[in-house]
């Protein structure tokens, strides 16, 4: 098997399924023979015209209305957004169209579109650039919600989301554009709302989403070499949620770190540790749920403050060990 | 029998199709005085957006309209959907709550559609369905299809960001769709002449290259003629068009608005250009239509309205397992 | 001012006791040192007194519940006096002392800022980890030392209070122990992480087949593992609840030999295998149960049960340990079934082939050390069987018969029995007889 990158396995995933469906287009901002603010769909304009990767205005809102208003009626839209920090002006027809038309409409009409956008911080952009958002959408019924980690997972969930004929929202971390893994070239899919086990443990659990996942590893690696047995579950989708995977470990260790670059304060961790506390986990559990995520401010410009800001190797380290009551 | 004089309509609306039209403004009213009484009745919950008044531009665009072609309306929409082809019995069941609604109880007032019919959905936020008419306009470009979408909004929803992102964007890739600005003179309790710094709506269209035309509202022989022009212009790929209809809500923006915000003089002003009245007087004028035959349309429509009521309440309610339903595909 | 009535610890194992019976009614008056109740410990039943005297106000627990040590049961006062409507909760500090005195020096530096598991309230910080193995021991939290942060109680401190350890086991073994009521929380673990696996419960259940738990191993300190560790854990259980009594008795094994030399060949014939002298001691044993039934009994908590069945247990030496196959019915079994049935069972016992019922069921034991030079021996009992055979070497001895003196093949019989089950008289009385039938064995025919 050959190695690509996450961008290229984002790219990859759209042009295959667009050579195969015509109702498969992508919409967005600079998208054209610019390639995306990213350089995700480089190429694509010439291989696809720009009916098919349409170069938009900057009208987030209209576009995201565009975009639902053609799957409704028939398309399969992919509407990239530069930055999922913009998804706050593209919110309404999100949160209020896109999400309720189908149950609003006692069943009639589906919406299949994917909205994808990267999110993260780590690239000097400061506070409306960098933020990850994804717990906002996750509230809302009717949305799903994606967050590979690997450039296999991207293109496998990529193609999942455009196979939806729900909308989901498909969030791309910047700084995993370049990372590399190994990915068929073939077309496949795997499915939503299922959790992958990244690394197999004993003592401690560590739910990790996108790039804390890489981060959950290598801490997992070093607690090894202290004869620590952590056990690394990336749900990959958050919108729906693989409970069982989750509630299955956690059972197993009876300790567990969750943790994601958003703000920890009304981040979706708190949905996974709610949803552990109320299972039959509970009765496992031998330490305090540990959460961790960015800090309860704007994402700083300064480098130093803005890796503070969020969860780090040896963050995720003293977690872990916290709940053994090693710290 | 008179001589029937030929009414200066669009070549598609027969004589028959005028009296189904003058028909139709019966059931808009009707229907949407019987869901005010109900309402004060507290028979029905929730809210209500009531178009008693403005039944000539529903009427009127529809009429132009094939099974095809798609309509996005707003909270305010009860005449836009019977317009397009929905039936009171249903309508009125969802109001209902009942499961034999158009969106089985789940959608009220606000959220009728009738995706089968090209009712692409009424809408609960202000400017919300403009973008989405650009999406289903996008979508006929795209599929090469024929049909045109119209999407309704008023006053208020011009100043929204996403009419101009919507206007702007199906203006750069010419689809075709008709926005049709029902301006009934205020957005809630904001009058348009405070809200807006042009006399005419209709000219916003010059910001974004499209044509923009001012029309009587009330006046469903002219709401026709512009929209004819207009869906010809999208059917034949010259891009959208920007209608403004001059018109006025006889009730309050909800159930319970006390009107401070205007004179009760106004109000009566606006009664005397009744569109229906207006409509009877044209097709009378023209010899289609009697005065009798008028007032056994009238009493027709009436009882129609009584049977949807009774169908809605003999329909079955929703069960607590239909929660759940229908909010993923 | 109305006083407690307490569940009294009696052991320093006792962690819980069962109640027997109540023998006041509430509202009856009771005198210091009159009989109050009576429970049941793991060891032995008692009388409770009262330490003090007044009427019975308050009676918390139901006959057959299981009570911590230290758990208010009742109270006694003047007619009238306010009690709680229901059970205080159980003071930590008066259960902790004896219990986990040995531990306090350990988890002191653990538990950094010294504080109790239990806050002000008196509730206990433990975590749902620790409160789901405390409940399923039936144990109390209170009495435990937690070791986490502000003394917070976690799930490997109850474990070490309740003596149990975490069961970690494979399907397997949990299927095998649930059909055969094992409890997986006694049974060693081979596998990685300690991990109990399918042969770790078929060595439990032939080592052991009680429910005594391994705290009761007092002094018995060195790391023993799998069958090993059962047969020690047998052994240990055996010798000190068991007061064994052991009677010798001399066999002259002429006509048993001659049996044997006859039926040798038509064994062998039937069966394919050889008549060996156990098989032939086994029927003689299985035949002489019969007429001692209180020799073929089981003692079982406080009850002796007289079994239906005589199912012979062959002690069986294996690689590191010993094996208790069980031979059903051997009483109604002719030589030659008892010779096939035994050979198998012996082979299956070295291959570890056993299943759980070929290991269990046995209600007499008979281990034959006859192939050393052993003469008698004092065989250790395989509860909850009440006696054992101990069968030694056969060895040719100037014996006196009829007033002369012969060589003649002698045998000597070691029988074991628990003597709370079984007196001298008719243990000796089975010897005698099984004596005498082996010197005479076509007195079984008849």
């Amino acid at each position: 098997m050959r190695e690509i990158t996450y961008l290229e396995a984002v790219r990859e995933a759209m042009s295959q399924e667009m050579r195969k469906n015509d109702d498969v287009y992508i919409l967005g901002e600079d998208i054209g023979v610019y390639g995306g603010a990213f350089g995700v769909t480089r190429g694509m304009i010439e291989e696809f015209g720009p009916e098919r990767v349409r170069n938009t205005p900057i009208s987030e809102s209209g576009i995201a209305g565009a975009a639902v208003g053609s799957a409704l009626t028939g398309m399969r839209p992919i509407l990239e957004l530069q930055f999922s920090d913009f998804i706050t002006i593209a919110m309404d027809q999100m949160v209020n169209q896109a999400a309720k038309i189908r149950y609003m409409y006692g069943g009639k009409g589906k919406v299949p579109m994917v909205l994808r956008t990267p999110s993260g911080s780590g690239t000097g952009a400061a506070a409306q650039h960098s933020q990850s958002l994804e717990a906002w959408v996750t509230h809302i019924p009717g949305l799903k919600v994606v967050q590979p980690s690997t450039a296999y997972d991207a293109k496998g969930l990529l193609k999942a989301a455009m196979d939806d004929d729900n909308p989901v929202i498909f969030y791309e971390h910047k700084l995993l554009y370049k990372t590399s893994s190994d990915v068929p070239e073939e077309q496949y899919s795997l499915p939503l709302g299922k959790a992958d086990v990244k690394r197999e443990g004993s003592d401690v659990t560590i739910v990790a989403t996108a790039i804390m996942v890489h981060r959950a590893q290598e801490a997992a690696e070093e607690l090894e070499k202290e004869g620590i047995s952590v056990e690394v579950i990336d749900p990959r989708t958050l919108v729906p949620l693989d409970e069982e995977t989750i509630v299955k470990s956690v059972s197993k260790t009876g300790r567990v770190v969750v943790v994601h670059e958003a703000v920890k304060r009304g981040g979706y961790g708190g949905e996974i540790a709610s949803m552990i506390a109320e299972s039959e986990a509970f009765d496992y559990l031998d330490a305090p749920i540990k959460r961790l995520g960015g800090a309860p401010s704007p994402i700083p410009y300064n480098p130093e403050l803005e890796k503070s800001h969020v969860p780090q190797v040896p963050d995720i380290i003293q977690a872990v060990k916290e709940t053994l009551n090693k710290a | 029998m008179a001589e029937v004089k030929k009414l200066n309509v669009p070549e598609k609306i027969t004589d028959d199709k005028l009296i189904d039209l003058y028909k139709q403004m019966w059931q808009i009213r009707f229907f949407d005085e019987k869901v005010d009484e109900f309402f004060a009745k507290g028979m029905i919950h929730g809210t209500t957006h009531l178009a008693v008044g403005q039944e000539a531009s529903a009427a009127g665009v529809c009429a132009l309209l094939d099974v095809e072609d798609k309509i996005t309306s707003t909270h305010r929409g009860h005449g836009h959907c019977i317009a397009k082809g929905a039936t009171a019995d249903r309508m009125m069941a969802e109001l209902f709550g009942r499961t034999t609604g158009y969106c089985k109880g789940k959608g009220g007032s606000m959220h009728i559609a009738d995706v089968d019919m090209g009712n692409l959905g009424a809408n609960g936020i202000v400017a919300g369905g403009i973008p989405l008419a650009v999406g289903s306009a996008l979508t006929a470009q795209m599929k090469k299809k024929d049909y045109v979408t119209v999407c309704f909004f008023g006053d208020g929803a011009s100043n929204e960001g996403s009419f101009h992102e919507a206007v702007n964007l199906a203006s750069i890739w010419k689809l075709p769709v008709i926005f049709v600005c029902e301006n009934n003179q205020y957005g809630m309790s904001g009058p348009v002449t405070e809200m807006v710094n042009v006399e005419n709506i209709a000219t916003r269209s010059e910001a974004y290259g499209i044509p923009g035309v001012v029309a009587d509202g009330n006046d469903i022989v002219e709401m026709m003629n512009v929209t004819d022009e207009a869906v010809q212009r999208a059917r034949n790929g010259e891009g959208p068009t920007l209608i403004e209809a001059k018109t006025y809500r006889w009730k309050g923006h909800s159930k319970s608005d006390a009107k401070k915000y205007r004179t009760r003089e106004e109000e009566k002003e606006w009664r005397q250009k009744d569109p229906i009245k207006r409509f009877k007087e044209v097709l009378v004028e023209a010899g289609l239509l009697t005065e009798e035959k008028a007032e056994e349309i009238r009493l027709e429509v009436k009882k129609e309205i009584e049977d949807a009521v009774k169908f809605a309440e003999e329909s079955p309610m929703p069960t607590a397992d239909d929660l759940l339903t229908d909010v993923y595909a | 001012m109305a006083k407690e009535v307490f569940m009294p610890k009696l052991s320093s194992t006792m962690a819980v006791g069962t109640l027997l019976q109540w023998f006041k009614e509430e509202g009856e008056t009771v005198e210091v040192g009159e009989p109050l109740f009576e429970i049941m410990t793991d060891k032995i039943n008692i009388e409770v007194e009262s330490y003090e005297e007044g009427v019975l106000l308050k009676r918390y627990y139901e006959v057959d519940e299981e009570i911590p040590v230290n758990a208010v049961i009742g109270y006694v006062g003047e007619a009238g006096e306010e009690v709680p409507e229901k059970a205080p909760a159980v003071d930590a500090e008066a259960n902790a002392d004896e219990e986990v005195e040995t531990e306090v020096v350990e988890t002191q530096s653990t538990q950094k800022d010294g504080a109790s598991a239990q806050t002000e309230d008196g509730k206990v910080r433990a975590t749902p980890a620790a409160r789901r193995v405390a409940r399923e021991n039936e144990f109390d939290l209170a009495s435990v030392v937690g070791t986490g942060p502000k003394g917070r109680i976690h799930e490997q401190d109850v474990v070490e209070a309740v003596g149990a350890n975490k069961v970690f086991a494979t399907p397997l073994a949990e299927k095998i122990a649930n059909e055969n009521g094992v409890d997986l929380r006694e049974v060693t673990g081979t596998g990685s992480r300690g991990k109990i696996e399918k042969a770790d419960v078929l060595a439990y259940m032939n080592g052991s087949s009680s429910s005594k738990k391994a705290e009761e191993l007092e002094g018995e300190r060195v790391k023993l593992k799998g069958l090993r560790k059962a047969v020690a854990d047998k052994m240990v259980e055996s010798t000190r609840s068991i007061p064994h009594v052991t009677l010798t008795s001399e066999v002259d094994m002429t006509k048993v030999i001659e049996l044997r030399k006859a039926l040798l060949p038509v064994v062998e014939a039937q069966t394919g295998y050889r008549l060996s002298f156990t098989e032939v001691i086994m029927k003689t044993v299985a035949h002489t149960l019969g007429n001692h039934p209180k020799v073929n009994a089981s003692l079982v908590g406080d009850e002796i049960i007289m079994n239906k069945d005589v199912n012979i247990g062959l002690a069986v030496a294996v690689e590191n340990g010993l094996i208790v196959p069980s031979v059903k019915q051997a009483n109604k079994k002719g030589l030659a079934a008892l010779t096939e049935v035994s050979k198998t069972l012996g082979a299956k016992a070295r291959e570890n082939k056993l299943t759980p019922d070929e290991m269990s069921g046995s209600t007499f034991t008979i281990s034959n050390l006859g192939m050393y030079a052993i003469d008698g021996f004092t065989p250790i009992i395989n509860p909850p069987e009440t006696a054992i055979l101990g069968v030694g070497r056969i060895v040719e001895k100037p014996v006196v018969v009829d007033g002369s003196v012969e060589v003649r093949p002698m045998m000597v019989l070691s029988l074991s029995f628990d003597h709370r089950a079984i007196d001298g008289a008719p243990a000796a009385a089975f010897l005698t007889e099984l004596k005498e039938s082996l010197e005479d064995p076509y007195s079984l025919l008849v």
